[in-house]
């Protein structure tokens, strides 16, 4: 159970009378990619938002590096290394893409406090600014870097969530389907980008996607949801060509 | 056995006595749910909607000497639907949907500019001191007394007749008419409506003409239960309505009418049974006569802090608010160094200027109105830290910082402090009010804030203010609430022009902390959460913290705003200066010129203190013309002015959310990128011909 980093016990939660998710078991090792598929509904994003606090699953627990994290808050779960992009795009308006990732940095060093900032001393730094600066080359927003967010369009976008999201420096990073929105190259690079970060960080990827293409290249194992149950699990090359996914989730009827 | 009786008794007659008053409570509740529901604006200019009924009613019959029938028609049915009307086709029809927060400050702004607009029209004044009849004749001198414990007035009882009978009707007509559905789908989102088929501004139009019929019903009926008549006492009953709608969710018409009966019940058996304990306790009795009419206020602010069902109504966006174009930029993020230099250079210069004329050749009356500006400025500094850096809205303000300017005069009166230390240790009181106050409400959402502080300051306003350990008591009220001014070792703030030089130091040194705010971790953090909630917590950004300490700041800023501007006129002078319906006017100033810079909180001191005198009584023509005896006749125009110019341009809030300051720069700032580019495609054509 050692290489074990992000556990989640039968998670349940319900909205009214619609079961969104029930008893939905997720383990994540460390370094390694993983991905959750399933049609529309099937509580991909509720998943996200158990595992991270934004919403309270009615049963179930969650340990990261073996620690309970089930009762504490959305910020503090990220501070503990949680990182997550958005469905619906989620950005900061009136801001440039390098404060994106800026504030990120700010918090996750820790050095910020009232009366630094009132004794002119809340500015950034210049480490803080190369921090910042090496994740946006790393995702080709290099030049974007001064660009008001209001500018940008939705796939680079996405890439600016996945930069805030990288300077948590999260031992897990949730992608909730970063591909939507993006063409196909777009989508292409955004993988090859990842992988290369991961490869120097070394950290976990939960990806929630509908493009069952990038599933297949980009994850070693991979769940499947329909209707807030999981229906298998395995590697992902297997579990793609199990029938009973198929008819779940690609509509196929195997008879 | 006797003692039972009586209780009972008791209990009867205040279940009686609550009735009327509950059911214009009702009344406007209902209409304002109304208005909420069907075109999802949360109208604070209600209260003044409905006193311009009120007194447009009271003025026809008594001035204009118009038949009952006939004021009352025209009053209710004709001009209150026509402001209504005129509201939706000028200013909420244009408004995005989804802008809650930008249409909360328009009305806000109108329930400035409304009352004011309409006293110059009409030339109606405040009346103090007598009793607006009712409906029928004789309506406050026949009695009906069906129990023998309380006997109700005819006025009473045709307001809980009218009451029932309007909101059945509604009911009725939200339920199983057409009309009705479509002014549902409507608020969801007009252009989905409009997809359908629905003419989405027919349907609004049509709503707010009816919750503006609603408004001015409630006005006329509300009338005689007081003795005056002024847009205050309207505007406190907005709050009332607020609270009767929020049992009912701000959702359904009926629960806003038992809400309303529920308040005026409520508010009833506290007045009838409250006497029983403050016999025995002093203190009561000291807030006695306030805590009934603060009733609303405490159950409104406990409803929004503390009933989570409420808080589920988070703001609505609209399912089609992506095909909006983005926000544009501010212009400090896009134009050069050198321009931002040169702007910064002249602004330290022309302030150089006015300075040394004023120091040099002012008047004791120039004098004390740059020194007001200059403190007010530092108190709309507070609303600069809130709303501008923070996004969030406070109607406490003008609480906060009367607390500094009580604190300095309680510390000075019993202990004999210099006042400059009191006013510091007033800031940190105010501070850690505003702090407290803030824990229940930061994770509310944008709409609930405003709310709550507003429920908080009328609270202030109606009770705590009159506790002898704040405002003094009875001998304040002969003695004044004296605040002596300091002398600190050679200077001696006495004298007028030593104390502006103290009060400018004081705005400079807040100012560079406001700055050094928004550029350092806390202004980050909270531009963050602006613009994102659940974003800045997946990066570790706590959604309670900094918005605690942007409270905290900013009461601290008032309260020693507050404790200044006591200081000044060596006086609180609460009613003057920091009543809940004032300092709306401070959050209008700031939301106006530019919320997010330090600039746009100066030039809203500066207007507020200063536009009277300069504009107003013509003093600039004066000037300008050299001659003081040739100043155009028309001047001195009436200081109301004042609040309808300013309250109407928060309608510019939806269009321009960084402040008439920030927009006219950018204008500013586009015209000389214009101005660059022609000439550069000039040159480059003169380049390529020769």
């Amino acid at each position: 159970m050692s290489g074990i980093l992000l556990d989640v016990r039968n998670i349940g939660k319900n909205f009214d009378a619609i079961a969104a998710l029930s008893e939905v078991s997720v383990q994540v090792e460390a370094g390694e990619r993983i991905g959750i598929i399933g049609p529309n509904g099937a509580g991909k994003t509720t998943f996200f938002n158990c595992v991270l606090g934004v919403l309270t699953p009615d049963t179930g627990t969650v340990y990261l590096a073996s620690e309970d994290i089930s009762q504490f808050p959305v910020h503090e779960r990220a501070r503990r290394g949680i990182g997550r992009t958005f469905q619906r795009i989620e950005l900061f308006s009136g801001s440039t893409v390098r404060d994106h990732l800026l504030i990120a940095e700010r918090i996750r060093r820790g050095t910020g406090n009232l009366w630094r900032d009132l004794t002119g001393r809340g500015k950034p730094r210049i480490e803080e600014i190369e921090a910042c600066d090496h994740v946006l080359d790393l995702l080709g927003l290099g030049e974007l870097a001064n660009r008001p967010i209001e500018q940008l369009s939705l796939g680079q976008g996405r890439l600016v969530e996945v930069g805030r999201a990288l300077m948590t420096q999260p031992k897990v990073l949730l992608l909730d389907e970063p591909s939507s929105g993006l063409d196909h190259q777009e989508t292409a690079d955004l993988a090859e980008t990842l992988l290369e970060v991961q490869a120097s960080s070394n950290f976990s990827i939960i990806l929630v996607e509908h493009d069952v293409e990038l599933v297949a290249s980009f994850t070693d194992r991979c769940y499947v949801l329909d209707f807030g149950r999981l229906i298998a699990s395995g590697a992902t090359q297997e579990v793609l060509t199990n029938p009973v996914v198929r008819e779940a989730y690609l509509g196929e009827n195997i008879s | 056995m006797l003692f039972a009786s009586s209780v009972a008794e008791d209990f009867l007659r205040g279940i009686l006595q609550g009735l009327p008053p509950g059911a214009v409570y009702g009344l406007i509740a209902v209409g304002f749910v109304l208005a909420y529901k069907t075109s999802g604006v949360f109208n604070l200019a209600f209260g003044a909607q409905a006193y311009i009924s009120a007194a447009l009613f009271f003025h026809a019959r008594n001035e204009w000497q118009w038949n009952v029938v006939v004021a009352f028609t025209f009053a209710v049915f004709l001009v209150a639907p026509a402001i209504g009307l005129i509201l939706e086709r000028l200013i909420f029809r244009h408004l995005p949907p989804g802008s809650a927060l930008a249409k909360l400050v328009i009305a806000i702004g109108l329930s400035v500019a409304l009352p004011h607009l309409f006293e110059l029209l009409i030339g109606f004044e405040p009346v103090g001191g007598r009793t607006p009849e009712g409906l029928l004749p004789n309506g406050g001198g026949v009695f009906y007394d069906p129990f023998g414990v309380y006997p109700l007035s005819r006025n009473e009882l045709t307001a809980l007749v009218v009451a029932v009978i309007a909101t059945a009707l509604l009911t009725a007509l939200f339920r199983f008419s057409a009309i009705g559905l479509q002014m549902r789908a409507a608020v969801e989102s007009p252009r989905m409506t409009e997809l359908n088929g629905i003419r989405a501004d027919r349907v609004a139009a049509f709503s707010w003409a009816l919750s503006s019929t609603f408004a001015g019903l409630a006005g006329v009926l509300m009338a005689p239960r007081f003795n005056t008549l002024a847009a205050p006492d309207y505007f406190n009953l907005i709050i009332v309505a607020i609270t009767a709608a929020a049992f009912g969710r701000l959702m359904s018409l009926p629960r806003a009418l038992v809400g309303g009966f529920g308040l005026g019940i409520l508010i009833a058996q506290v007045d009838t049974f409250l006497p029983r304990f403050s016999a025995n306790n002093s203190w009561v009795k000291a807030i006695e006569d306030n805590v009934t009419p603060a009733m609303p206020f405490i159950a409104l602010f406990l409803l929004v802090a503390f009933w989570p069902p409420l808080r589920a109504n988070k703001d609505q966006v609209d399912p089609l608010s992506g095909v909006d174009p983005p926000p544009q930029l501010p212009v400090a993020v896009v134009r050069t160094r050198f321009m931002t230099n040169l702007t910064h250079s002249v602004g330290v210069g022309f302030l150089s200027v006015v300075g040394f004329v004023v120091m040099t050749r002012a008047d004791k009356s120039w004098v004390f109105l740059v020194t007001q500006a200059a403190i007010i400025s530092l108190i709309l500094l507070s609303i600069t830290v809130l709303t501008g850096l923070g996004g969030m809205i406070s109607l406490s303000q003008g609480s906060f910082a009367a607390i500094g300017a009580f604190t300095v005069f309680q510390l000075a009166d019993r202990t004999g402090m210099s006042t400059v230390l009191a006013a510091v240790i007033g800031a940190l009181v105010a501070a850690a009010v505003s702090g407290l106050l803030a824990i229940p409400l930061v994770r509310l959402g944008g709409m609930w804030v405003p709310i709550a502080t507003l429920a908080f300051a009328s609270f202030f306003d109606a009770v705590v203010v009159k506790l002898p350990f704040v405002g003094g008591g009875d001998k304040a009220l002969i003695e004044g609430t004296r605040i002596p001014r300091p002398v600190i070792g050679p200077w001696n703030l006495t004298n007028d022009k030593t104390f502006l030089v103290f009060v400018v130091l004081i705005l400079i040194v807040v100012s560079a902390g406001v700055i050094a705010i928004r550029s350092g971790t806390l202004g980050r953090s909270l531009a963050a959460l602006r613009g994102s909630e659940v974003a800045s917590q997946s990066i570790g950004v706590s959604p309670v913290r900094p918005r605690v300490i942007a409270f905290v700041i900013s009461g601290f800023i008032a309260g020693l705003g507050g404790a200044l501007l006591g200081m000044q006129q060596e006086n609180v002078n609460y009613a003057g200066n920091f009543t809940p319906y004032a300092t709306l006017f401070w959050l209008v100033l700031v939301v106006t010129l530019g919320s997010r810079t330090v600039e746009g909180a100066i030039q809203g001191g500066v207007g507020f203190s200063l536009f009277d005198r300069i504009i107003f009584r013509g003093d600039l023509f004066g000037w300008i013309l050299r001659d003081p005896d040739r100043v155009p006749g028309f001047f001195p125009v009436s200081a109301k002015w004042r609040f309808v110019l300013f309250g109407l341009s928060t309608i510019g809030f939806a269009k321009h959310p960084e402040g008439l300051v920030e927009s006219g720069k950018r204008k500013s700032h586009e015209r000389m990128e214009r101005r660059r580019a022609r000439r550069e495609a000039r040159k480059s054509l003169e380049g390529a011909s020769s």
